[in-house]
């Protein structure tokens, strides 16, 4: 077996490949360098997100997406479907889920490229430096494609079709990945041909959330389009329409093949300034009148550090924001669910949209709260080693000061005057009062998610396969939250007072418990990195 | 040392670069000869890593003509990177990896034969104290540590010109003595070396030429003796305040006392 094994592994790297290589402008010598390289790195966890995902968060990724797919097979079997409609179920379902992983990890191989600054100066060509970057995105197909598809291929057997099924399915999911992940690669191509160094971070970031938008925006938007009529200059006719089909096709390998051009021209050069973009903007020096609240109220001057240390870089810091973004489509979306029946009271005896605002405060800090200690900044962390052990409470006051006012009070200021204008002030007032105890419990516990040092801790790539289902639960919870609450609790105006001020109450107390376990976190957080001169000398070999 | 008499290694002319729209090199011309050992000058912000980032390649300008060894930049980038050796400013590294596998990974990459390669790397570890952390991962080197690492990165495959940014930043007295008995060797044996610094005395001492670039400006060329003569001051130290305007800086010095102290 392990011959074998070691004659598959030689294959790519004999003379027939190396001169296929050549052939199209790669160095073979140097791309399996950094193929190598780049896989040593990943599985040594350095440079996390920057290489994507190693083999152990790839794995991870995999279990979820074959157990889902198992689930949805079990649940097909039972509808008994066409096999045709079968087969295009799941060939969605890959689309949709490999576009979302794609993009991302294309993001993260592409237009973040830290060792760009270690490499940038070897003799390595653009071709051969992009090939080895998107041999990543082959590596993500080759362990999620059979996950995805494995069960439900020799599930499709079960429902009358032919022996070959199982091989059409996964070569057809193959087939689709490959083109997505050609995609993808072209529109970060693009990016970089056309994009400003500076801007290239940002415009990555609306790249990565773009499908899950398209998603919802499908999802949502099919009143939009509702009186959208087919222009008559369409031909109605087959073969016109055929032809124009084929012209698009061609026009998007096109635009493909550009993308990859752009990609692998001056690619290295490009990475430096990559690396070193800056945004450009420029911060006003100004001094915050909420910080010298937060000052006053939450703990003095280590108050406002936290403040407004957290408050920049949850704005600045682009791995963060990367992070928070798959969360940013469902959010709208719910907002958007929300606003639908917005006239309607949640005092009144129909359901409103109204009755999953409070949740969806909690579901927001549900993310960011154990988002908060990672960044790309995270070598910066040193500096609170030199912070006076009694700064770190007021320090952790700070930020939850920030969280609380910036993400749950001042949205429920907006709400208060929406709620009135639309209720009544009674009505209005009362379920504002409601929502801000429901969400100030929600931070109360939440804050104990935040495990060290905010913007403290290198991205782990591996935590984002398990977002998703995530997702998945916490809407699901957040619905049923809902529904209760509707039934339970606002059928009478005192029951929702009564809860508001007992909710408020047991704010109060879990906030407090928390902030201790919050700064013991710290503490224990900055107790591990004054350690870490202990375990330095690592011996590898 | 050579005089740089024969051909130039490296053409400037009238180059221009910018970072966004803010203009960091404004239109400079200057030429190396083989052999010779120039020192790159120049206050915090002048554009000396950024000069130096073309000629590595890394950066391309926004105009003027650039050769390196008669190789056009950044048409030729490759090929440039593969005649020189550069020491950055900010001693990056893949931090996982040990000293020797960051060795060997240069080395290969700039294509040097495995026994060529692992004898030489075992000469760089040998003479920069290192061999018996060869097999530690570069997180745990100290910061001289890895200045050394680059050092032995950069000259590895044989360069032709090399590109030192602050290469005695974080050395131990001996071995910022070796670094510059070896610039004065590589010198010798026809390398051309840039040397950018903040250490005065050092480049006076290591430099035949010295560049001063000011605000993107090159305001000064010429031999340690040649600007001190012209501009009648006793040390390069002397010239360079008197070049740049940092003769101002005793009144900054006070308000900074006057402000902590207040």
């Amino acid at each position: 077996m392990k011959p074998l094994r070691d004659w598959i592994g030689r294959l790519p790297r004999g003379p027939a490949a190396c001169r296929l290589l050549t052939r199209m402008g790669i160095d073979p010598v140097r791309f399996w360098l950094l193929t190598d390289l780049f896989g040593q790195l990943a599985e040594r966890r350095e440079l996390m997100s920057h290489l994507g995902q190693n083999a152990a968060a790839l794995r991870a990724s995999a279990w979820v997406f074959c157990a889902m797919s198992a689930l949805m097979t079990i649940l097909l079997l039972l509808a008994e479907p066409r096999p045709a409609a079968y087969f295009a179920i799941f060939l969605a379902l890959t689309g949709f889920l490999m576009t979302g992983v794609l993009f991302s990890e294309a993001g993260n191989s592409l237009v973040n490229p830290v060792e760009g600054l270690v490499l940038a100066h070897q003799p390595i060509n653009g071709a051969t430096y992009t090939a080895a970057k998107l041999t990543h995105l082959a590596r993500i197909l080759l362990f999620l494609v059979p996950a995805l598809n494995g069960i439900p291929a020799l599930g499709g057997l079960l429902i009358g079709a032919p022996w070959y099924f199982p091989l059409l399915l996964l070569g057809a999911a193959f087939l689709l990945g490959g083109v997505i992940a050609l995609a993808c690669c072209a529109v970060f191509g693009w990016l970089i041909r056309f994009v400003p160094a500076r801007r290239l971070k940002a415009a990555g970031q609306v790249a990565e959330v773009a499908p899950w938008s398209a998603f919802m925006l499908f999802q949502n938007g099919r009143g939009l389009f509702r009186h959208v009529h087919m222009p008559h200059w369409i031909p109605t006719a087959t073969a016109p329409r055929v032809a124009i089909g084929l012209a698009a096709l061609a026009v998007s390998a096109w635009a493909v093949a550009m993308g990859l051009r752009c990609l692998s021209g001056d690619y290295l050069v490009r990475i430096s300034a990559i690396a070193g973009g800056s945004s450009g903007a420029r911060a006003k020096p100004r001094r915050s009148r909420t910080g010298d609240l937060v000052a006053w109220r939450f703990g003095g001057q280590p108050a406002r550090a936290g403040f407004e240390f957290v408050s920049r870089m949850m704005r600045r810091d682009w791995q963060f924001r990367r992070q928070l973004i798959p969360m940013l489509p469902a959010v709208v979306g719910v907002l958007y669910m929300s606003a639908r029946s917005w006239r309607t009271s949640p005092f009144s005896a129909g359901f409103a949209g109204a009755h999953l605002v409070p949740h969806l405060f909690g579901a927001i800090l549900f993310f960011i709260c154990p988002l908060l200690v990672y960044g790309s900044d995270y070598k910066g962390a040193w500096l609170f080693l030199l912070a006076p052990g009694r700064a770190i409470a007021p320090f952790a006051r700070g930020i939850h000061a920030w969280l609380w006012l910036r993400i749950v009070v001042a949205p429920h200021l907006v709400l208060l005057a929406a709620a009135m204008w639309f209720w009544g002030v009674g009505d209005g007032a009362l379920f504002t009062a409601y929502s801000l105890a429901v969400a100030s419990l929600y931070l109360g516990l939440e804050l104990r998610l935040i495990d060290g040092v905010p913007f403290g801790k290198p991205p782990e790539p591996a935590r984002q396969s398990s977002l998703f289902m995530l997702m998945m639960a916490g809407g699901t919870a957040m619905a049923i939250a809902a529904v209760l609450q509707h039934f339970v609790l606002f059928r009478w105006h005192a029951a929702v007072l009564v809860a508001a001020v007992l909710l408020g109450a047991a704010a109060y107390l879990a906030t407090r418990s928390s902030l201790d376990t919050f700064a013991t976190a710290i503490r224990f957080n900055l107790g591990l990195m004054s350690q870490e001169a202990k375990v330095l000398y690592t011996e590898v070999g | 040392m050579n005089t740089g008499q024969s051909a130039p290694i490296v053409e400037f002319d009238r180059v221009v670069f910018s970072y966004s729209y803010t203009e960091v090199l404004h239109a400079i011309s200057f030429t190396l000869g083989r052999g010779e050992v120039v020192g790159l000058l120049g206050p915090n912000g002048a554009g000396k890593t950024t000069t130096i980032k073309i000629m590595a390649g890394i950066l391309a300008p926004g105009g003027g003509v650039i050769k390196v060894a008669g190789l056009p930049l950044p048409e030729r980038a490759v090929d440039v990177k593969q005649r020189i050796g550069y020491v950055p400013e900010t001693a990056v590294l893949f931090e996982s990896l040990t000293g020797q596998e960051f060795l060997e990974l240069t080395g290969r990459l700039h294509g040097v034969a495995e026994e060529t390669l692992q004898a030489r790397i075992y000469a760089m570890l040998e003479t920069f104290s290192l061999l018996s952390d060869r097999s530690s991962r570069l997180d745990s080197y100290s910061k001289g540590m890895r200045q050394k690492i680059l050092i032995a990165a950069a000259l590895l495959h044989n360069p032709e010109l090399i590109l030192l940014d602050e290469p005695l930043s974080g050395l131990d007295v001996n071995a910022a003595i070796m670094i510059k008995d070896l610039i004065a060797a590589l010198a010798a044996g026809g390398k051309t070396i840039l040397y950018s610094s903040h250490v005065l005395d050092v480049v006076e001492k290591v430099c035949d030429r010295v560049l001063i670039i000011h605000q993107g400006k090159l305001i000064a060329d010429g031999s340690a003796e040649s600007l001190k003569a012209s501009t009648h001051e006793s040390t390069l130290e002397d010239v360079f305040r008197s070049l740049t305007g940092s003769a101002t800086v005793d009144p900054g010095v006070a308000r900074i006392v006057a402000a902590i102290a207040s």
